[in-house]
C-alpha cells in the first residue's frame, strides 16, 4: 500500500496538480450539477453552478500560463502543459461558454433534461483540454471520448426531430469507425515501438512499415474529426442536424482541439516526405468546402461546408511546418487561427440559433432577406461574422488567414499559399451573398419579421463581437502570453 | 497630427450612430466631420515642405510582431507619414470628401444614417492607404477601403446594382490577396514592414523573387486602376453606383491603384519597373485609345463618363512607367486632376439624372436653353477633362506625353491620338445633351441648378483653374520625393548602359 502512495506521490507532482487542476476542477462541476439537480432546493443555482465551473476552470488554466516555470511534461510524460497548451484550454472554456449562452433558452419543448445538457456540455471541455496536453496516444484516446460521447448525445438533443436524430446517430456511427482506426493505429505503433508515449513513438522513428501504418492510420483517425478530405462527408449534414448551440461548439470546439493536438502533439512525429500528400488534402478540402458551400441555399449548409474549407485553410501550416517553417510560427499560426475562428464561427452559428426560434426558416437564405431593416443589431454583428470568416482586414479573420499563408511562404511554397487565397475568394462569394441579402434585398412578401430576444445570446454575441475586432486589431493580447 | 486626420471620420461615425436617423442630422454630423479633416488637410498642406524627400509628420505606434526564425522578429507598427508622393492625394480626399456629402442631398433618400456612417469609414480606409508607412498597415486599410464601397454600391445603387457590386468586389479581392502573399513574402525575406526601410532592402533581392513580387503588387494594383485587361468591373460599378460613389469611386478610390503602382512598384522596385516599363507602357497606350473608342460607342452618359475614366488613367500609367522627370510628376498631377475632372462630370451627370430620371444622350438636346448654369457648368468640365489649355487637364498630358515621348516616342504617338479621340467623344456628347434644338417635351421644364449645386461646383472650378493656371504651387509640393525617384532611375539606368557596353567590347574583342 505504502508502496502505491510513494508511486502516487512521484508521479502526481506539484506541477502535475497545477496542470490537471482545470480538468479535475471540471470533473468536480460536473458533478455539483449533478446534485443540484438531484436537491430540489439547489435547481436554480444549476445555471450557476455551470458558470461558476467554468470559470474556476478558466482561473485555473490561467495559473499554468502565468506561471513562472510551465510545468512541462507530467503524469509520467503523457500529459503536456505550456503557455501553449493552456490558452488553447482558455479557449475551450470560452467556446463552450458562449456554446452554452447562446443554448439558453434554444430548446423549449426539451425543457426537461436541462441538467443533462449542461452536464454533457462540461464534459466537453475536459476532454479537449486532455486532448491538446495528451503526450500519450490513449490519454489522447480518452480526451476524444470524453468530447465525443457527449457530442453524440448533444447532437441528438432534439429528440422530436428526425435530423437532429439522423445527425446523432451517423456522427456516432462514423466517429465510433474513427476512433477504431484510431486505436488500430496506436496498437500497431506500439507494436514497432513498444511504447505509446509520442517521444517514444518519435525516438524509435518510422523507419518500420508497421510504424508507418500506424502513424498512417492514425493520422486518419485525427483527419476524421478535423473533417479533411477524404473524411469530411459526414459534416454538412451533422453540422445541419444538430441544434444549432452544438453545431457551434463542435464547428469551433471540437476543431480546436483536434487541431491542436495535431499541430503542438503529432506533427513533429510526421514524416517530411509527407508534406506534398498532406498539401494536397489541404487543398482539396478547401475546394470541395468552398465550392459545397457556394451552391447552398440554407446558411447553416453554407457554414457547416464553409467550416470544411477552414479545416482546409488551417491544414495548410502542416506541410509548412514539414517543409521547413520554424515550429513555433507554426503552432502560433494554428492557434491563433482557431481562436479567431471560435469567435467567429460560433458568433455566426449562435446568431442563426437565435434566429431559428422563430421557426426552422431563418436558416435559409431567402428568410434573411432585408434583415438589416428588421434586426439591425443581429445584421450588423453577422456581417462582421461573415466579413471575418472571409478574411477582411480588422477582423480576426485576416489575421489568422495572415499566419497561416506566413508559415507556408517561409517554408518556400509560395505557389501553394496562391492557390490558397484563390479559394478565399471564392469563399467571399457566398459569405457576400448573405450579407447581400440582408442589408442589399427587401424582405419576402408576407414573411414575418424574427422577433426573439434572449439575454444569453445577446452577451455571447457581445463576446464574439469584442473576440473578433480584438483579435483583429490588437494580436499581440493574444501573442504575448506565448513570448516570441 | 496624421493620426488625428486618419481617425477623425471615425469620431464622426460614433456621433452618427448615437444621433437619430433623420437625413439632416445625419448629413449635418457627415458634413461637420469632413469639413474638419478638410482643414487639417489644408492644415497639413500648408505645412508640408515640398523640396523634401523624406517622409513628414511621421508618427509611429507598436502594434504587434511577427516573428521569423533564428529568434528574429519582424515589428509591425501603425505609422503613419506623408510623402511628395501622397500629399497631393492626401490633400485632395479631404478637400473631395465635404462636396461629395453635400451631393447626397439630391440622390440618397433612404437609410440615411448606414450611408453617412459608411462614407466617413471609407474615407478613414482612404486616408489610411494614403499615409501608411508600414506595408502591413497599407494592407489593412486597402481592404478596409473596400467593404465601404461593397455597401454603398449595394444598398444606394441602380438596377443591376448587386451584379456590380459582386463582381466589383471580387475582382479587387482576387488582386489584393495575391498582393498579400507577396507581401508575406517580402517581410520574409527583408526582415521589415516599414516601408523606407523596404525601398533600401528591396533591391537586394534576388531577382527572380523581385519579379514575381513585383508581378504581385502590379497586378492588384492594375485591377484597381483599373489598366486594360481588368477594366470591365468598372464600367458596371460607375454605372450602377449613385453619385457620391461614382465621385469617390472615380476621385479617390482608383487613385490607389495609380498610388500604389508608384509606391510599391517603381518606388520599391525601381529595376523592375524598368525591365518592364514596356509592358506597361503599352498597356497604358492602349488603355487611352481604347478607352476612348469604347466612350465613343456609349449611348448613357454616366457609362461614357466612366469609360473616360479608363482612358485617363491610361495616361496615368503611362507617365508613370515613362520613368523620367516629367512623366513622374505629369503623372502624379494628373492623378489630382483627373479626381477633380471626373468628379465633377459624375456630379454634373447625377445633378441632370436627378431632373429627368434618365442618362441616355438621345433623351438630351437643347438642354442649354433651359439651363445655361448647367451648360456653363457642363461645357467648363468638359474642357477641363479634354485637356484645353489654361486649365488643369492640359497641364498634365503635357507633362505626360512630353515625359513618355523622352522614354519612347512611339507610345507617345500613340498616347497623342488619344487626346484627339478623348476630345471627340466629350464635345460629341456635350452636343447631344446641350446644343441643337430641343426635341423632348420633358425637356422643357427643366429646373436650372440651385444654389446649393453650384456651391458644390463652383470651387472645384476654381480648383481646375488653379492648377491650370499655376500647375507649380502643386507640382513643387512633390518635387523632392519624385526627383530622388528620377534621380534613382536615372543611376539604374546609367548603370545598366554601362555593363552594356562593357560587355559589347568584351564580345567586340
Amino acid at each position: 500500500m505504502s508502496d502505491l502512495k510513494t508511486l502516487f506521490d512521484s508521479i502526481f507532482t506539484a506541477s502535475a496538480s497545477l496542470a490537471t487542476a482545470p480538468i479535475l476542477a471540471l470533473g468536480v462541476g460536473l458533478l455539483l450539477l449533478l446534485l443540484c439537480d438531484i436537491v430540489t432546493p439547489l435547481r436554480p443555482a444549476r445555471g450557476l453552478a455551470f458558470v461558476g465551473t467554468l470559470v474556476v476552470a478558466a482561473i485555473l488554466q490561467a495559473r499554468v500560463l502565468f506561471a513562472n516555470s510551465a510545468p512541462g511534461l507530467v503524469l509520467d510524460g503523457t500529459f503536456l502543459a505550456d503557455p501553449t497548451t493552456a490558452l488553447f484550454g482558455l479557449s475551450f472554456l470560452v467556446g463552450s461558454l458562449l456554446a452554452w449562452l447562446y443554448a439558453s433558452g434554444y430548446y423549449d419543448e426539451e425543457r426537461v433534461l436541462a441538467t443533462e445538457h449542461d452536464v454533457l456540455f462540461l464534459a466537453a471541455p475536459a476532454g479537449m483540454i486532455l486532448m491538446v496536453g495528451a503526450a500519450d496516444l490513449l490519454v489522447f484516446f480518452v480526451g476524444l471520448e470524453l468530447l465525443s460521447l457527449p457530442l453524440y448525445a448533444l447532437a441528438a438533443f432534439r429528440r422530436s426531430r428526425a435530423d437532429s436524430v439522423e445527425a446523432g446517430l451517423k456522427y456516432f456511427l462514423l466517429g465510433a469507425f474513427s476512433s477504431a482506426m484510431f486505436l488500430f493505429g496506436s496498437a500497431l505503433l506500439y507494436t514497432a515501438a513498444g511504447s505509446l508515449s509520442l517521444s517514444a513513438i518519435a525516438e524509435h522513428g518510422l523507419a518500420s512499415r508497421t510504424a508507418l501504418a500506424g502513424i498512417a492510420l492514425v493520422t486518419s483517425g485525427v483527419f476524421f474529426k478535423a473533417s479533411i478530405f477524404p473524411f469530411h462527408m459526414w459534416v454538412p449534414d451533422v453540422y445541419q442536424g444538430s441544434p444549432t448551440p452544438v453545431t457551434a461548439l463542435m464547428a469551433t470546439g471540437t476543431k480546436a482541439a483536434i487541431f491542436g493536438f495535431l499541430v503542438v502533439q503529432l506533427m513533429p512525429l510526421l514524416p517530411p516526405s509527407a508534406a506534398p500528400m498532406i498539401a494536397v488534402l489541404a487543398i482539396v478540402t478547401m475546394f470541395l468546402g468552398n465550392f459545397g458551400a457556394l451552391v447552398q441555399s440554407n446558411v447553416k449548409r453554407m457554414l457547416a461546408y464553409s467550416g470544411v474549407a477552414h479545416a482546409g485553410t488551417l491544414l495548410l501550416v502542416v506541410p509548412g511546418f514539414l517543409a521547413g517553417a520554424d515550429p513555433a510560427a507554426a503552432s502560433r499560426a494554428a492557434l491563433f487561427y482557431l481562436v479567431a475562428y471560435l469567435f467567429t464561427g460560433t458568433g455566426a452559428f449562435g446568431l442563426l440559433a437565435l434566429l431559428e426560434a422563430d421557426g426552422e426558416r431563418f436558416t435559409s437564405l431567402d428568410s434573411l432577406k432585408g434583415l438589416a431593416k428588421r434586426r439591425p443589431a443581429i445584421a450588423a454583428a453577422m456581417t462582421l461574422f461573415l466579413l471575418s470568416l472571409g478574411g477582411i482586414p480588422a477582423t480576426g479573420g485576416f489575421l489568422g488567414k495572415w499566419f497561416v499563408f506566413s508559415v507556408l511562404v517561409e517554408a518556400g511554397w509560395t505557389g501553394t499559399a496562391i492557390l490558397g487565397v484563390l479559394f478565399s475568394v471564392v469563399a467571399l462569394g457566398y459569405y457576400l451573398r448573405v450579407i447581400v441579402a440582408m442589408y442589399m434585398e427587401e424582405a419576402l412578401e408576407g414573411e414575418a419579421a424574427p422577433t426573439t430576444n434572449r439575454t444569453g445570446a445577446t452577451a455571447a454575441t457581445a463576446v464574439c463581437v469584442v473576440g473578433v475586432l480584438a483579435t483583429g486589431l490588437l494580436p499581440a493580447l493574444l501573442l504575448g502570453p506565448l513570448g516570441s | 497630427m496624421l493620426l488625428w486626420l486618419t481617425f477623425l471620420p471615425l469620431v464622426g461615425v460614433l456621433a452618427i450612430l448615437l444621433a437619430p436617423d433623420r437625413a439632416g442630422t445625419q448629413r449635418g454630423i457627415a458634413l461637420l466631420t469632413s469639413l474638419v479633416v478638410a482643414v487639417l488637410g489644408l492644415v497639413l498642406w500648408g505645412c508640408f515642405e515640398g523640396g523634401d524627400a523624406a517622409m513628414q509628420l511621421t508618427t509611429s505606434i507598436d502594434w504587434f510582431e511577427i516573428a521569423l526564425p533564428a529568434g528574429h522578429v519582424v515589428p509591425v507598427h501603425f505609422a503613419f507619414g506623408v510623402d511628395g508622393i501622397s500629399i497631393l492625394l492626401v490633400v485632395l480626399t479631404a478637400v473631395l470628401m465635404p462636396f461629395v456629402v453635400l451631393s447626397t442631398a439630391g440622390h440618397i433618400d433612404k437609410r440615411f444614417k448606414e450611408f453617412f456612417l459608411w462614407l466617413l469609414v471609407m474615407e478613414t480606409g482612404m486616408l489610411g492607404v494614403f499615409l501608411s508607412t508600414d506595408l502591413v498597415q497599407f494592407y489593412f486599410f486597402w481592404e478596409l477601403s473596400l467593404v465601404p464601397l461593397y455597401f454603398i454600391l449595394g444598398i444606394w445603387g441602380g438596377s443591376r446594382r448587386l451584379y456590380a457590386t459582386i463582381k466589383f468586389f471580387l475582382y479587387t479581392v482576387a488582386g489584393s490577396l495575391v498582393m498579400l502573399i507577396a507581401i508575406i513574402s517580402l517581410l520574409y525575406q527583408t526582415g521589415t514592414s516599414d516601408i523606407s526601410e523596404l525601398i533600401s532592402r528591396a533591391g537586394g533581392l534576388d531577382p527572380s523573387q523581385q519579379a514575381w513580387i513585383f508581378g504581385s503588387f502590379a497586378l492588384a494594383f492594375a485591377i484597381k486602376v483599373p489598366m486594360l485587361p481588368f477594366h470591365t468591373w468598372l464600367a458596371d460599378a460607375h454605372t450602377e453606383a449613385p453619385t457620391s460613389g461614382s465621385v469617390i469611386l472615380a476621385g479617390v478610390l482608383l487613385k490607389m491603384g495609380t498610388y500604389g503602382l508608384l509606391r510599391f512598384g517603381i518606388q520599391l522596385f525601381p529595376e523592375m519597373a524598368l525591365s518592364y516599363s514596356g509592358l506597361f507602357l503599352c498597356l497604358g497606350a492602349a488603355g487611352i485609345v481604347y478607352g476612348a473608342f469604347l466612350a465613343m460607342a456609349q449611348s448613357d452618359l454616366k457609362r461614357l463618363v466612366a469609360c473616360s475614366s479608363v482612358s485617363h488613367l491610361g495616361f496615368v500609367v503611362l507617365g508613370m512607367f515613362a520613368l523620367t522627370e516629367a512623366g513622374l510628376r505629369g503623372s502624379v498631377l494628373q492623378m489630382v486632376n483627373h479626381g477633380i475632372s471626373t468628379g465633377l462630370l459624375f456630379l454634373l451627370v447625377g445633378m441632370i439624372y436627378e431632373r429627368r430620371h434618365t442618362r441616355m444622350l438621345d433623351r438630351f438636346g437643347g438642354v442649354a436653353r433651359v439651363m445655361p448654369v448647367f451648360a456653363f457648368f457642363f461645357v467648363f468640365t468638359v474642357l477641363s477633362s479634354a485637356g484645353l489649355p489654361g486649365l488643369n487637364g492640359f497641364v498634365g498630358e503635357y507633362m505626360i506625353l512630353s515625359g513618355t515621348f523622352l522614354a519612347s516616342p512611339l507610345w507617345a504617338a500613340v498616347a497623342v491620338t488619344g487626346v484627339i479621340f478623348g476630345a471627340v467623344y466629350l464635345l460629341v456628347a456635350t452636343r447631344r445633351v446641350l446644343f441643337g434644338p430641343l426635341v423632348h417635351e420633358e425637356n422643357k421644364a427643366l429646373t436650372d441648378l440651385g444654389m446649393r449645386e453650384i456651391g458644390i461646383l463652383v470651387p472645384l472650378c476654381v480648383l481646375a483653374l488653379w492648377i491650370g493656371i499655376s500647375p507649380n504651387t502643386f507640382v513643387g509640393k512633390t518635387a523632392g520625393t519624385l526627383d530622388q525617384l528620377s534621380e534613382r532611375i536615372h543611376q539604374i539606368r546609367a548603370d545598366d548602359a554601362r555593363t552594356a557596353e562593357v560587355s559589347l567590347l568584351e564580345e567586340t574583342r
